[in-house]
């Protein structure tokens, strides 16, 4: 293929990636790109601009109320956290208005709960970017991989190292999605704090073992945020 | 409704866990994306779990959004339509009546939106009017309705690879037309 033939076939694959065409396979192989690809990035995100301009012709329609309420039980948790939550945003209210001073005595208090503790897991070569974010109120790790995938008929598992263990204990394989939320069991939640995050190369399932098996493609410590 | 900048503060300050700026974000964007996860899956409750699951992925990857020149509502309507073809792809592996989800699915623009289409939009039309009815129309049921090139190659009857290749130079022909 010469150059510029290659170039239209890139234009012609980038629409078929925001159109969501591509089999699994060949999305796969896609995003692979994308991470390296930085021309490639802006074919797809030209593709999704023009294309966004179908849905102009929809037109807006309220959701009921219902909906937002539960959205928010589901992002922030429990209700009578959210009583909790409520007040801090009184208090923050009250501190705008500039009624109690002292705020940094207040701040930590005040500063939104998720999330509490954060790592960027990525490989030495930046091949693979995973970033997670713990949120302490609902023992919730939310990851979102950003860049490279499992290699084909591998798997991705996402391993605890806490900060005082001698092994690593398993969080789980990776999903397909990009973005994944894994909860965590009292115990493994206390041991995030001062912990490394890993993830290993794996048969589909995840290791048989208990522990890491294939190669450690990428790691980063566990910080506050 | 808040402009572009509005919403991309908001989306700016969501990306720092502000639960404020993320209500003040749905109110001023969620009927639009309500519309849209409605127009793709035409079925209400469907619509408003798949709404849920755009917001929280709004919340989750807020931090990550850099508008690069391009509109915070491109974003938004991405966000939204993916999640409802994750839907829409998920739910036909569960049924294989297709036939049924297309005529389901034919509802056009309404005049009032049509009015407030913009500039973009009539270019866009136009370039769309260059390629032959069959593939714009193949186009838009794509982006629209989520179609993907086994259903597409059904409703024309044409084999798939013959879909596939309509398809690919439906594309390349709208781009040169756009970048002119």
């Amino acid at each position: 293929m010469s150059a510029e033939e290659e170039h239209s076939d890139d234009i012609a694959l980038a629409g078929e990636y925001v159109l969501h065409l591509l089999d699994a396979a060949e999305r796969k192989a896609f995003e692979a790109r994308l991470v390296q690809e930085p021309a490639l990035r802006d074919l797809a995100r030209e593709w999704e601009a023009q294309l966004a301009l179908f849905a102009q012709d929809i037109a807006p329609v309220t959701p009921p109320a219902a909906v937002k309420s539960k959205l928010e039980s589901r992002l922030f948790a429990a209700p009578e956290r959210a009583s909790r939550g409520l007040r801090r945003w009184i208090i923050g209210g009250m501190l705008a208005l500039g009624v109690i001073v002292g705020a940094a005595v207040l701040l930590p208090v005040l500063s939104p709960p998720v999330p509490s503790l954060t790592a960027s897991v990525v490989a030495e070569d930046g091949s693979l970017v995973v970033a997670a974010n713990f949120i302490a109120e609902t023992n919730t790790l939310e990851i979102e991989r950003q860049a490279g995938a499992a290699l084909p008929g591998r798997v991705l598992e996402l391993w605890l190292i806490a900060a005082d263990a001698t092994a690593p204990v398993s969080l789980g394989v990776l999903p397909e999605d990009r973005a994944a939320r894994i909860a965590l069991s009292d115990s493994l939640a206390r041991q995030m704090t001062g912990a490394v995050l890993a993830i290993s190369d794996e048969p589909p399932g995840g290791s048989p073992t208990g522990a890491p098996t294939g190669a450690v493609l990428a790691a980063g410590p566990v910080t506050g945020v | 409704m808040a402009g572009r900048e509005d919403i991309e503060k908001m989306i700016l300050q969501v990306g720092l866990g502000d639960r404020a700026a993320f209500s003040s974000l749905y109110d001023a964007t969620s009927a639009k994306l309500f519309g849209v996860c409605l127009r793709m899956l035409n079925n209400r409750a469907e619509a408003e779990d798949t709404l849920q699951d755009v917001f929280v992925r709004v919340w989750q990857k807020a931090n990550l959004y850099s508008s690069n020149g391009y509109s915070p509502m491109t974003w938004l309507i991405t966000l939204a339509r993916n999640a409802s073809i994750d839907r829409l792809r998920a739910r036909r592996a569960a049924t294989v009546d297709i036939d049924e989800v297309h005529d389901l699915s034919d509802t056009g623009p309404t005049p009032e939106a049509d009015a407030i289409a913009s500039s973009e939009r009539e270019r866009l039309n136009s370039c769309l009017d260059e390629l032959e009815p069959d593939r714009s129309d193949a186009v838009r049921r794509t982006y629209l309705d989520g179609d993907s090139y086994k259903e597409l190659a059904a409703r024309y009857d044409v084999p798939l690879n013959t879909m596939r290749t309509w398809l690919r130079r439906s594309l390349l022909k709208l781009r040169e037309c756009l970048s002119r």
